[in-house]
This record gives structure tokens, C-alpha cells and sequence, in this order.
């Protein structure tokens, strides 16, 4: 089975929803298409063991040559969303589709889709190249035609002087690529890889996620990963979809939600976030005006559809905030401080500020300057200030 | 044993318990029964010559072994014929329970965490009984007028009396229902042991139910197979009281043979050679249990 070229349809480049768009490759956006049928289709699912819901009725389209990510705390149902797509578990309700096919009902054997598991379940008995060929021979395939594509998978992934090794000869990064190099050795339409990279160490995973990538995009393949890591969702993906309980919260690229989280799950799960509550005060020329509950206005550009009085929440990250010790000149969004702790990381410093109204605030500054001409200390009394489009508005 | 000088004694003394107790309660016995195999029979109490004594001396104790009991088992076809027939029936009963014992195996394996431990209790729990009165049971079941007859006549199955009491098919039942528990317990471990989503891996790559049991199942049960059927074909081999309460006289086995050498013609030397030349028997299969354990120690380092 060869990989159809996409790509060939030239992806409309509509503007996506939210005053800001950040995706990394800004030309890939078929889920902007509505021409464009989606690779796997999920109708409706849900799955539920005993008398516990882990999948809460999903919908979810995914495309073709997509890095897809499900994302999510343990136990909150993206495993086993997946494990719905590889055929071992059943769905308590709803339809699977892949490329136009039903395969709600397939057993796994007959599915266009390879599966890296999070233990890789290598064959213990078989060497690394028996391994990458499992797949090839149960399709009868001729043996000179096996071993070319086990030596071109392992060429890939660089296990061609492991090949005649078992796999506990091997450490935990090289079992991960011969994982890697097996599934993707039938050249199925869909790679799933459940937590790929849950067993490596840090730097590692690093080096691990770009070669997914390069393989995905060498491959052309379609790659859908669960990992409850979210800088792996958002250094690999091309859209990620954030689970909680069973739901399915939002499904965006990484930028947008970073930078339009729709819930303040969502913001507080992925990367680090400062959270005013508040009731709003006015809307006008699509901005909405906040009492804060610590008591400061604040302002902040916004789309959504709020009312006056309605209780909403303004998430702030806080690279978007400044600090400083003298006053800004606009009155909106400017709040009294004092430094409680830093955090000094080198190349980025962490100001944890308390606000009078007894808020404690992030804001992050770049240590650009070798030697701040006045370096915020402990207790210093500094402004933090911001933009009005920094921030969002969460209703829920 | 290493020549290293550990300066922890106290391994020693862990080392030489098991050792010390081989030697005195199995290498010391099997040179007095080789010796014995070694005699003459005598019509004395105890019915063999020569007995040590401090007179004669040791030379004069010595000049009177010799290896005229091999001989004459290798030149009596009634020996020869016992051991190549006993090793038949080990082996075929051994096969018989393996192909019992490892669909039961696989169902404890993959049954639910939680009834594991009651399963495997149902295993042993025959053994909470007499080994002889288990196979006194059998007699009850087997005959012509026993429960099996009974059972299937009133099935409908057969209409005439069963006769496989005191047949070697008798045998194999015996031996399958007794040895059951040392074949499914290393099954049963070696199969517990795999990876349920190696399964899952090999249909995720497209290989059918069937064809994974064949591709990844089997072949890692293997050294749970292999210590399985060493279990069962070595004690098996030198079986007595199965053959004796169940089998006919067409069964020959060669712990029968023993023991009629021993209690019925009293032949204590002749006794002893079938003995020492039975355990050679069991050399080569005992060697190669002590190989596969070796092996699995060292994959599973």
C-alpha cells in the first residue's frame, strides 16, 4: 500500500478562528477544507467498561499526512480512543471510519493502521529485523522483497548493524526505533503510537520527537500519538486534540491553543498561566471590560460573546506580561506589585508578584542584558502591565 | 567451586547445606546400590555377598565385585525390552499430557487476575490426597462394571463394558491425570509470563488469532514445554505403582521389572543394576533439563 500524495489539492489558506494564528507549518490546514475528507472519522464514539464512561460521545475528523496528537492526563480516555482505531477495543457506541470504510467491526488484523505500543511489545524470540518484517510476512510477501523493505526501514531509524540482535540486547532508545521501524514497515495509511516516547529519558525524548517527525514527513504517513506530555503534543503535532474525563475539550493546532485556550483546563494544562476571575463590566469595539474579584480593571480584547455581569475568567500568560518598576502611563491593565520570589533560569527569569488585591502573578522576563540597569530584586514594588489583546477570555 | 577468596564465609555455609545434603542423602545411597549391583546373590540375610568385614581386608572385599549382573541384563532381551518400553510409554504419556495440560494452562493464563489464584489452588488440590488412593480411584472408574461404563452406557455412547483396565491405555491414563500438575505449573508460568500486547502487536501487524498463537504464543511457552515434559517423562519413566494398579501383563515397564527383581525373586544385586542403568537412562534427559534451565536463566538475566 503506497501513501497517496496529498498535498496535491493546494490547502486554502483561510484565517482560523481567534484574533492570532500560530501554526508552525502555516501551508497544512485541510481541516480548513471542507472538500477535503478527512482520513479517519470518528461518529459518536463512545466506550464505556462496566458501569465507567472513558469515552464520552466523540466526533472527531482527522486528515490525511496529519501529526495528530490526543492529549490529556492519564485516564482520561485517549488511550483508549486510540485503541479503538488499532481494533482492540470495541466501541460501546458509535462508527469508525477510515478512508470512506466502516471498520467499526474489523478486527485488528485487517486494519489499514500500525500501531508503536507504549511497552513496544517487541517479539522477545525474534531478532530486530524479524521484528520489522513481522508484518510483511503475514501478507505472503517474497522474501528478497522483505528483506529490501526491512533493510529500507532500517536504514531509516538507523538499526542496520542491530539487525541481527534481540531485543533485549538492546537499550531503550534503540528498542524504541525498532518499535518505529515495525510499524511503519507495512507502510500502512495511519500510524498510532501510544506514549512512544513515555520510557526515554528527557534529552532523548527530545531527539526522539524530531526523528517522528522526519519520518512522518519523509513518509508522508498519517501519524495520530497519545501522550499526556503537552511540549511533546505541541513540538510534534499539527493539531492536537485536549481530552479530559472522556471529552473531548478542544481540537486546534498547537498555536491556537496556546493562544486561544477555550477553557481554563485547557490553559492551565498546556504551558503555565495566570487566571483573573471576574465579572464583566462592559463590551464595547470588541473589547470587554473586567472588574477583577482582586479589584482591578482590566481590558482585554475579545471575541467571544460575553454579557455585562456574566462571571468569566481572563487567562494571561506570563511571557505576555511586563514588569517593571516605574508606573506605565495607561491606567488599563496596569497592577501593583510586590516580588516574592524569582525564578532564575538562566535564560529566562520567573517573577512571582503579589498584587494588592492579593493575587500572586507570573511574569517571565528574557535576561537579555547581561546586567539589568536596575534589576527587579526581592521585595521590590514593581508594575506589571500588558497589552489589551495579550490576554483571553475564558467563560468556562 | 571459584577459588576466590570471599571474605564472607557465610556464603559457604549457604553453598554447602544443599550440597551437603545431596551427599549424604543421594550420593552415599546410590554407592551402596551401585555396589550392591556390583554383588553376588546369596540366600543369606541380608541376600548378597560380600559383606565388608575388617579380617578379609579391603583388597579381598574388592576382588569379589565384578559386573556380572550388567551382563546378564544386557544379554536378557526381558530387560532390554523393559527399558526401550518403558521410555515409549514415558515419552507418548508425556506428549498426552502436554496436549491436556496446555490448553488448560493458556485458559489459567488468560483467566481473570482475580480467579488465578483459586484455578491454580484447584490444580494442587489433588495432592491434599494420598497418591495411592488416587490411583485406587482410578481402578473404581476404569473397570468393566466401574463409573466410566456406568457414565457412558447411561450417555448412550457405548453399549458394551469398557475394557481398558489393566490395559497399558490404563497407564497412560494414570500417568496423564497423575502427572497433570508438573506439566501445567511451568506451562502455566512460562504463559502467564508473555506479554499480553505482544499478541496485540502481532494482529496489529496482521497476523490472524491462530497464527499469532503459532508465531508468539508457542514459541515463548517453549522453556515452560520443555521443563514440563522433563518433569513428567523422568519420574515417569521409572514408574511402578501406576503400571502395577492399572497395567496388564502386557505393559512392561522397567520399575516393575525392579521390583519384582527386588521383592519377588529377591535378587537384590540384579535389583540394584536395573536401578543404576536406569538412572543413565535418565542421564541425557536430565542433562538437557539442567541445559534449558541454564538457557532460561541467562535470557531472563
Amino acid at each position: 500500500m503506497t501513501v497517496a500524495t496529498a498535498s496535491q489539492s493546494t490547502p486554502t489558506l483561510t484565517p482560523r478562528a481567534g484574533p492570532r494564528t500560530a501554526a508552525p507549518q502555516s501551508g497544512f490546514a485541510p481541516w480548513n477544507d471542507p472538500k477535503k475528507p478527512p482520513i479517519v472519522r470518528f461518529e459518536g464514539i463512545t466506550k464505556r467498561f462496566d458501569d465507567f464512561v472513558a469515552v464520552k460521545n466523540i466526533t472527531l475528523d482527522i486528515y490525511e499526512r496529519e501529526f495528530f496528537a490526543l492529549l490529556g492526563p492519564s485516564g482520561c480516555g485517549k488511550s483508549t480512543l486510540l485503541r479503538m482505531l488499532g481494533g482492540f477495543e470495541k466501541p460501546t457506541e458509535g462508527k469508525i471510519i477510515v478512508a470512506g470504510q466502516d471498520i467499526t467491526d474489523m478486527p485488528p488484523y485487517d486494519r489499514p493502521v500500525n500501531m508503536m505500543f507504549q511497552s513496544y511489545a517487541l517479539f522477545p524470540h525474534m531478532t530486530v529485523e524479524g521484528n520489522i518484517g513481522f508484518g510483511l510476512r503475514q501478507e505472503g510477501m517474497p522474501k528478497d522483497k522483505i528483506a529490501e523493505r526491512v533493510d529500507e526501514a532500517m536504514g531509516m531509524l538507523e538499526l542496520r548493524q542491530f539487525a541481527k540482535r534481540k531485543p533485549n540486547q538492546l537499550s531503550g532508545g534503540q528498542q524504541q526505533r525498532v518499535a518505529l521501524a515495525r510499524a511503519i514497515a507495512k507502510k500502512p495509511r495511519i500510524v498510532l503510537l501510544d506514549e512512544p516516547l513515555g520510557a526515554l529519558d528527557k534529552k532523548l525524548r527530545q531527539q526522539a520527537q524530531f526523528e517522528l517527525m522526519r519520518i512522518q514527513e519523509t513518509t508522508g504517513t498519517t501519524f495520530i500519538i497519545v501522550t499526556h506530555d503537552q511540549e511533546e503534543a505541541m513540538t510534534v503535532a499539527s493539531r492536537i486534540a485536549v481530552m479530559d474525563k472522556g471529552d473531548l475539550v478542544q481540537v486546534a493546532t498547537p498555536g491556537d491553543i496556546y493562544e486561544n485556550p477555550k477553557t481554563r483546563y485547557i490553559s492551565g494544562f498546556i504551558g503555565d498561566v495566570n487566571l483573573f476571575e471576574g465579572k464583566v463590566s462592559a463590551v464595547a469595539d470588541g473589547c470587554v471590560e473586567i472588574e477583577s474579584t482582586e479589584g482591578s480593571k482590566l481590558k482585554t480584547r475579545s471575541a467571544e460573546p460575553v454579557s455585562v455581569g456574566q462571571q468569566v475568567w481572563l487567562a494571561l500568560r506570563p511571557e505576555k506580561i511586563r514588569i517593571s518598576h516605574d508606573q506605565p502611563s495607561s491606567t488599563v491593565n496596569a497592577i501593583p506589585g510586590k516580588v516574592e520570589d524569582i525564578g532564575y533560569l538562566g535564560s529566562i527569569s520567573h517573577y512571582h508578584v503579589r498584587t494588592a488585591g492579593g493575587q500572586r502573578i507570573t511574569a517571565l522576563r528574557a535576561n537579555a542584558a547581561h546586567a539589568v540597569e536596575r534589576s527587579i530584586s526581592w521585595e521590590d514594588s514593581v508594575w506589571l502591565d500588558w497589552p489589551v489583546d495579550a490576554g483571553v477570555v475564558l467563560t468556562r | 567451586m571459584s577459588s576466590s577468596s570471599s571474605p564472607d564465609i557465610r556464603r559457604w555455609y549457604v553453598i554447602a547445606a544443599p550440597y551437603l545434603w545431596l551427599l549424604i542423602f543421594f550420593l552415599i545411597p546410590f554407592f551402596v546400590v551401585f555396589k550392591l549391583s556390583l554383588s553376588d546373590v546369596a540366600t543369606a540375610i541380608p541376600p548378597y555377598t560380600p559383606i565388608f568385614s575388617w579380617s578379609t581386608g579391603i583388597w579381598e572385599f574388592f576382588s569379589q565385585l565384578d559386573f556380572e549382573n550388567y551382563t546378564f541384563i544386557f544379554g536378557d532381551p526381558l530387560y532390554i525390552n523393559a527399558y526401550f518400553s518403558s521410555v515409549k510409554i514415558a515419552a507418548v504419556a508425556t506428549f498426552l499430557t502436554l496436549l491436556v495440560a496446555y490448553p488448560m494452562a493458556y485458559g489459567m493464563a488468560r483467566a481473570p487476575k482475580a480467579w488465578q489464584p483459586t484455578l491454580m489452588m484447584l490444580v494442587i488440590l489433588p495432592f491434599w490426597t494420598s497418591f495411592l488412593i488416587r490411583i485406587y480411584a482410578w481402578i473404581a472408574i476404569l473397570k468393566p462394571e466401574g463409573f466410566a461404563t456406568l457414565f457412558l452406557t447411561k450417555l448412550g455412547i457405548i453399549s458394551e463394558p469398557l475394557q481398558i483396565m489393566n490395559t497399558t491405555t490404563a497407564v497412560y491414563i494414570g500417568i496423564v491425570y497423575s502427572y497433570l500438575p508438573f506439566m501445567l505449573l511451568p506451562l502455566y508460568a512460562s504463559l502467564e509470563k508473555i506479554n499480553p500486547s505482544l499478541l496485540e502487536a502481532a494482529q496489529d501487524l496482521g497476523s490472524r488469532p491462530w497464527r499469532s498463537f503459532w508465531q508468539v504464543t508457542f514459541p515463548l511457552s517453549l522453556p515452560g514445554v520443555f521443563a514440563g515434559c522433563l518433569l513428567v517423562f523422568i519420574p515417569a519413566v521409572g514408574e511402578f505403582v501406576i503400571p502395577d494398579l492399572l497395567g496388564g501383563s502386557d505393559t512392561l515397564m522397567i520399575g516393575k521389572t525392579l521390583w519384582t527383581e527386588f521383592f519377588n525373586n529377591r535378587d537384590w544385586p540384579l535389583a540394584s543394576a536395573v536401578a543404576v542403568l536406569l538412572l543413565f537412562v535418565l542421564i541425557v534427559p536430565i542433562v538437557i533439563f539442567q541445559r534449558q534451565q541454564q538457557l532460561e536463566r541467562e535470557a531472563g538475566r
